[in-house]
């Protein structure tokens, strides 16, 4: 049984990271500010990935990561948000999101323990960087109200998944799993890395 | 449980992008000014995340506290939608977005808020999305009949939210870490998040 | 004792004004403007329409449309060889104009009606024949509609479930009751509709009243300590006095003028919309009651009397309104 629920997660998962992220652009009014809401955090795979990574590395930190970190992430990407929409600009913000996700995803695939404050400060800056992003681009057009409840129901469900995965420590295969995992996305993390490295070159 | 939870969420959320102020004009034309009162707060999202999380503290904080707000959440429905009326419409993005941050702030961090105070801010809530309900008036909408309605499901959308919570909690000496009082404190991060997100649009918009 | 007396007189005033708030909506569900349209074949295809009733906005003022063959221009329309079959709407259904009814006299062949109202203001006029599959549908859409309508503008059915709620508390007692009422008022909501028995509306209706009245006594005597005749037996007193509102139901659904044999079913469908609602209503005060529990906030001791001095003011206001409706006919 419980088995059976990541592969339509996965599916559905997939299948938004696939759609065109102008998708997330176009319409406007409530309802198109919540779809462009819930769409901007999962459109981006780079994106995606580290928000899953977070929720991850939360749930091996164990207590009280596990539960700060649901309560206050979200506010903290707000706090990134707002700093995105007033056009603040922050240094490097391709470099820092890909980077992001390969230092999270090695953070998970070594089960590296930081002491909480750290582990706090170093997700809290990336998170600074990742809702800048999102509020940089944001459309104009969008019902604000609509926006923010999408966004930040996307972003927390993501998280979740994260938490959700990250249980799975409890058991030894599992541990693996997630281990592999960790890997998986620093290595996706490190062809952003390329890619916005290159940008510069 | 826990599925079930989170797919009436997502369901309540299709609802409401589907659900919009036109909608709440059709029930006016076919059960009248009382209807379309009871309804027009339910289909708009500003309404739906303030009042949420106003009975959501309220009842965190448990009944001895949280029983006052139902007399006084509707009559500041009714001085708000007064207020409006005579004062012309304003526009309370601003003023929606500064008490989803301090209610969902005060919420994360599971502080225990006095009486008066919660009482204060849900007066405050209730006077914004008031005058914001009246706003759009059509001048044949019978003002009495739809400020009836609106009383009415403030009344009960926030005696039920805070029974509901207060029932989620099970008791208010509940450790803080819990997975029960995490589920409510992280509701509170996320409403404090939207009225962030929210905020900083209006102002740069 | 001044003191009380003067808490009595306030509580007095305040339920006036509530009652004057909420008699619009209650005396608008009970005598709908309604509009009755007939149009009558005289050739093949032609027909000349003419309002029997005028809605109240005035005849010229609808925004009637007919299907896109027919050619309308009132008194006269013309739909050619395929005849009157496809959508009628009125657009501009509103708060003045609840209902239209429209009849169709074709030359060979039964009458036949069309309601149109708010809930439903698109109807499809099939051609002579058996009814089919979309009859049906469209019937039950209309008048399931029709009837959540009904109970959900009637205030004072809904006062007197509340009453019978307060009395009976929650549980298979109040299972038991729910169900009585729901037993008389379709019997005689059928026997009414099939014109086995009839009550002239006015009184009716100040009787409806008078039965929440009763309640409202019956709610301050079980609060003495008495023991009345509803708290002993509430399925009685449901039953009978669901024979009266049952009655008040009918009301609703006469004069609309359907076909006979249509009319069993549309009276089933009636029946179920208003248990839908009904069923809301009490689902809604039922959660109410218990959240109230939850945050431990019950009427406090000197407001105990509150609610049932509240239903009783309120009936009777209407029962004297609804009385002076009654000689102001006769």
């Amino acid at each position: 049984m419980s088995f059976r629920l990541p592969l339509p997660l996965t599916t559905a998962i997939v299948s938004l990271a696939l759609m065109q992220p102008a998708l997330a652009h176009e319409q406007a009014g409530v309802a198109g500010g919540l779809v462009s809401g819930l769409l901007h955090p999962v459109t981006g795979i780079d994106h995606l990935i580290a928000m899953v990574a977070v929720g991850i590395w939360g749930a091996q930190l164990g207590a009280p990561a596990i539960w700060i970190l649901p309560i206050t992430f979200p506010l903290v990407m707000a706090i990134g948000g707002v700093l995105g929409v007033l056009h603040v600009p922050l240094p490097f913000p391709e470099v820092m999101i890909a980077a992001s996700a390969v230092i999270l995803g090695l953070a998970v695939a070594a089960r590296l323990r930081l002491p909480f404050a750290a582990a706090a400060v170093v997700v809290a800056v990336f998170a600074i960087f990742h809702g800048h992003a999102h509020g940089a681009e944001l459309p104009r057009a969008a019902n604000a109200l609509a926006y923010g409840v999408g966004f930040v129901t996307a972003t927390g469900l993501l998280h979740l998944c994260g938490i959700a995965i990250g249980t799975l420590t409890r058991w030894p295969a599992g541990e693996r799993l997630i281990q592999g995992l960790g890997a998986g996305i620093a290595a996706i993390g490190c062809y952003f890395l390329a890619q916005g490295v290159g940008a510069f070159a | 449980m826990k599925p079930n939870l989170l797919r009436a969420a997502i369901a309540a959320l299709m609802l409401l992008a589907g659900g919009n102020a036109a909608e709440a004009h059709i029930v006016a034309a076919r059960l009248g000014d009382f209807y379309m009162g009871v309804v027009h707060p339910l289909t708009d999202l500003g309404d739906v995340v303030l009042w949420t999380a106003t009975g959501v503290l309220a009842g965190t904080l448990g009944g001895a506290k949280g029983r006052w707000l139902i007399p006084v959440f509707p009559l500041g429905l009714l001085t708000g939608l007064l207020l409006g009326q005579m004062l012309g419409a304003v526009s309370t993005q601003l003023a929606d977005a500064a008490m989803m941050l301090a209610l969902g702030m005060l919420l994360a961090a599971a502080a225990q808020v006095p009486t008066v105070l919660l009482c204060a801010m849900a007066f405050v809530v209730a006077m914004i999305r008031g005058a914001a309900n009246g706003a759009d008036l059509a001048p044949e909408t019978d003002r009495v009949l739809f400020a009836a309605g609106l009383a009415c499901v403030g009344y009960a959308a926030i005696t039920l939210t805070m029974a509901l919570t207060a029932a989620f909690r099970r008791t208010t000496a509940d450790s803080p870490t819990s997975w029960r009082a995490i589920a409510v404190r992280a509701l509170g991060g996320w409403i404090a998040a939207i009225g962030l997100m929210m905020g900083s649009l209006a102002l740069a918009s | 004792m001044s003191a009380i007396r003067y808490l009595r007189l306030a509580l007095l005033a305040v339920t006036l004004a509530l009652a004057v708030l909420m008699r619009p909506s209650a005396v608008s569900a009970h005598e709908a403007a309604m509009g009755v349209l007939e149009f009558r074949e005289v050739r093949p295809g032609a027909f000349v329409g003419r309002w029997s009733i005028e809605p109240s906005i005035g005849a010229s003022r609808v925004d009637l449309r007919v299907p896109p063959h027919c050619f309308l221009r009132l008194p006269e329309m013309n739909c050619g060889t395929k005849g009157l079959v496809g959508p009628i709407t009125i657009t501009n259904l509103g708060s003045n104009m609840s209902v239209v009814l429209i009849k169709v006299v074709p030359i060979e062949g039964e009458p036949r009606s069309y309601t149109i109202s708010t809930a439903n203001p698109v109807v499809s006029v099939l051609g002579t024949g058996a009814p089919t599959l979309e009859v049906w549908l469209e019937l039950a859409r209309t008048y399931v509609n029709y009837g959540i309508d009904h109970i959900l503008l009637g205030a004072d059915h809904l006062l007197f479930v509340l009453g019978l709620i307060w009395i009976v508390g929650g549980g298979w007692r109040l299972v038991k009751t729910i169900t009585a009422f729901t037993i008389g008022h379709s019997a005689s909501l059928a026997a009414a509709a099939f014109g086995l028995i009839g009550v002239p509306e006015r009184p009716l209706n100040a009787c409806i009243a008078l039965s929440i009245a009763f309640v409202g006594v019956e709610i301050v005597k079980q609060q003495r300590g008495e023991i009345g005749l509803t708290a002993r037996y509430p399925w009685i007193v449901a039953f009978s006095f669901g024979l009266v509102h049952g009655i008040g139901f009918a009301s609703a659904l006469a004069g609309l003028g359907l076909e006979r044999r249509l009319l069993p079913a549309a009276l089933l469908f009636f029946n179920i919309g208003v248990e839908i609602g009904q069923l809301a209503f009490v689902l809604l005060v039922l959660a109410l009651i218990w959240a109230h529990r939850r945050l431990d906030a019950v009427v406090p001791r000197w407001g105990e009397a509150l609610p049932a001095y509240l239903i009783g003011s309120v009936s009777m206001f209407w029962f004297f309104g609804r009385l002076v409706r009654v000689f102001a006919v006769i």
